[in-house]
């Protein structure tokens, strides 16, 4: 009988907590339970990580010892150092050509799939397929091919009687080698998030401006360009992104040779955190890397902004 | 008259033709020398010493399995192979079970923060994962968890990928079917288990198998914590292979070899993707577009 009551009672907490309103509508309590194991994980390996970071960033932390409050030692270091204008400046000069090199191959394929050719689907394939692979498969395949004695990229060249290059061991060629092989295993992703952006588009409407007059060219660059704005907006967001995170290709392929040419900035990051131990200047490199990749992206949307208005 | 009119035709026809063929070419030649690296890897990994150094021959005219029985005597293949499935496969399970109950909740319960939780999501993919290295290398070395399937698989679980893929995904669920599982004395669990869950199979099989691949090619964090050669994954192991001929003194005899070891990094995902290759499409697709 009490339990029966108990039950019905209409100041028991539980009933009482099932009546609160939020905005007009009952709160779903238990979506704190659905959300609870990702939200610890997150705060754990993602929100703490990043604060504890810039704390660190204000430290000599090394692998031994305790770490030792340094103020913005680590950043007036950064400033002084020869090597930061050497890595951002490479780094940079791969964005330079990688994120306009992506974007445009992409944006070509994405429009020449669209069109729904013979071979379409196998050709897509193609494009997208070095995605798939491993950055140490990529590097190593490259190698070979930039090999220069008998590497096939040197002896495809010398047929038709240009001369031997060291592309990945000279100066001269190793940022715009790296370059090509990030954009070759790029491209395909980014093609894909186009291909969607295009199959947004209604076909009436290209086909409507063709009968009004318009070139296909005009048809172009008037609507479907214009349309696709999202889409490329997302993709050059995300490929800024990457490109200044480029590592894995430049830490296997040259280790940042010759003579520091291809070094990037993760690859810096990398050297002085996690092969000199100074895991305070690294911590400080990673916060700067973080700044100059806000400050690319927001200088993106504002430049999208204003070409839209 | 009519013999006029008929090649005024077969020329418009034939003109349509070469116009459609010069829009067609360019793609193909691309599309062709986008696998060549990949078919060039297979190629030099079954052909022997003596031709890869003969110079290009695009069929190899002899086939050897040589290089691979190379790789597996001189590197311990089999166990990086077990660290990087254990791995691959843990975290697609984790992940998935994280992501989809978050995304869940994001996308169809009320509940007071609902927003502030997605737009930290959201915005955490702008901070470059480079952030939060350090100090998770740190705590790595602190809880002396370097070296095991736990500094493997935990933090890649962080990804917001599958959550933001769920949440797509069950905004784009009708009403009705909730309700009707409401009727039918279904709790919230019980929507989820028994209706969204198996209705969620499309999100499902795409993040399992974009979550497979990235993790399986992953490379600067297994990097960091593997210290024993018997905790690499694959990609991170088979980069000995890169130890080559970055000089420029010519040691080709290693490429054989060289070529074998990262095609039997490559050749699992390769497969992966031939056959499943739409769901791939799919997953990328639902990222970009819907966001």
């Amino acid at each position: 009988m009490t339990h029966l009551a108990d039950r019905a009672a209409p100041d028991g907490w539980l009933s009482r907590l099932s009546r609160i309103r939020y905005r007009g509508r009952r709160v779903d309590w238990q979506a704190y339970l659905f959300i609870l194991p990702f939200a610890l994980i997150f705060i754990v390996i993602t929100l703490l990580p990043i604060f504890f970071g810039i704390y660190i960033s204000f430290n000599e932390w090394g692998i031994v010892g305790d770490p030792e409050w340094v103020g913005l030692d680590n950043f007036r270091e950064a400033m002084q150092d020869d090597w930061i204008p050497k890595v951002w400046g490479n780094t940079f000069q791969m964005a330079a050509l990688v994120v306009p090199g992506t974007v445009l191959v992409a944006l070509l394929m994405a429009l020449w799939i669209n069109r729904e050719q013979w071979l379409s689907g196998p050709i897509r394939t193609a494009f997208f397929a070095p995605h798939v692979v491993a950055i140490t498969v990529t590097a190593i395949i490259w190698i070979w091919i930039f090999e220069k004695e008998t590497g096939l990229l040197n002896l495809a060249l010398y047929g038709i009687g240009i001369p031997k290059q060291g592309w990945l061991t000279t100066s001269k060629w190793v940022i715009q080698s790296i370059s090509l092989v990030t954009i070759w295993q790029a491209v395909g992703f980014h093609m894909v998030i186009l291909l969607a952006g295009l199959k947004e588009i209604p076909a009436e409407m290209g086909e409507a401006a063709v009968i009004d007059g318009a070139s296909a060219w005009q048809a172009f660059w008037r609507i479907t360009l214009p349309l696709l704005t999202p889409a490329l907006g997302l993709v050059i967001t995300l490929e800024i992104i990457s490109a200044f995170r480029i590592f894995g290709q430049v830490y296997l392929m040259t280790g940042g040779g010759p003579g520091g040419h291809s070094a990037t900035i993760v690859s810096y990051i990398y050297h002085e955190g996690f092969v000199r131990f100074r895991l305070g200047f690294a911590a400080a490199l990673s916060l700067l890397l973080f700044l100059t990749i806000l400050l690319f992206t927001l200088l993106r949307a504002r430049l999208v902004r204003e070409h839209s208005n | 008259m009519s013999n006029l009119s008929l090649s005024t035709l077969y020329n418009q026809t034939s003109l349509r033709f070469i116009r459609t063929f010069i829009i067609w070419l360019p793609g193909a030649v691309v599309a062709l020398l986008w696998l060549f690296p990949l078919y060039w890897m297979l190629n030099t990994s079954v052909k022997p010493d003596r031709l890869i150094m003969a110079g290009v021959d695009l069929i190899p005219t002899e086939i050897t399995w040589e290089h691979y029985r190379t790789v597996v005597a001189d590197t311990p293949v089999i166990r990086w192979f077990v660290n990087s499935i254990v791995t691959s496969v843990c975290v697609v399970a984790g992940s998935l079970v994280l992501g989809s109950l978050t995304g869940f909740a994001l996308a169809r319960m009320h509940f007071p923060g609902r927003s502030v939780i997605f737009w930290l999501l959201i915005s955490s993919l702008m901070i470059p994962p480079e952030m939060s290295i350090v100090p998770l290398f740190i705590g790595v070395l602190r809880l002396e968890v370097q070296d095991s399937f736990i500094s493997l698989i935990i933090p890649p679980l962080a990804s917001v990928f599958p959550v933001y893929l769920y949440r797509q995904f069950f905004l784009s669920f009708p009403r009705e079917l909730e309700d009707a599982a409401a009727i039918d004395g279904c709790s919230r669990i019980g929507t989820f288990m028994r209706v969204a869950l198996p209705l969620a199979r499309p999100a499902t099989l795409a993040g399992a198998i974009l979550i497979f691949t990235s993790n399986w090619n992953s490379f600067l964090w297994p990097l960091l914590v593997a210290f024993k050669t018997e905790w690499k994954t694959l990609p991170v192991g088979m980069a000995f292979y890169t130890r080559l001929d970055i000089q420029g003194t010519s040691t080709q005899s290693g490429y054989g070899e060289a070529m074998a070891a990262v095609a039997i990094v490559a050749l699992p995902t390769l497969i992966f993707f031939l056959i499943l290759q739409r769901y791939f499409i799919e997953g990328v697709t639902q990222v970009g577009i819907k966001g």
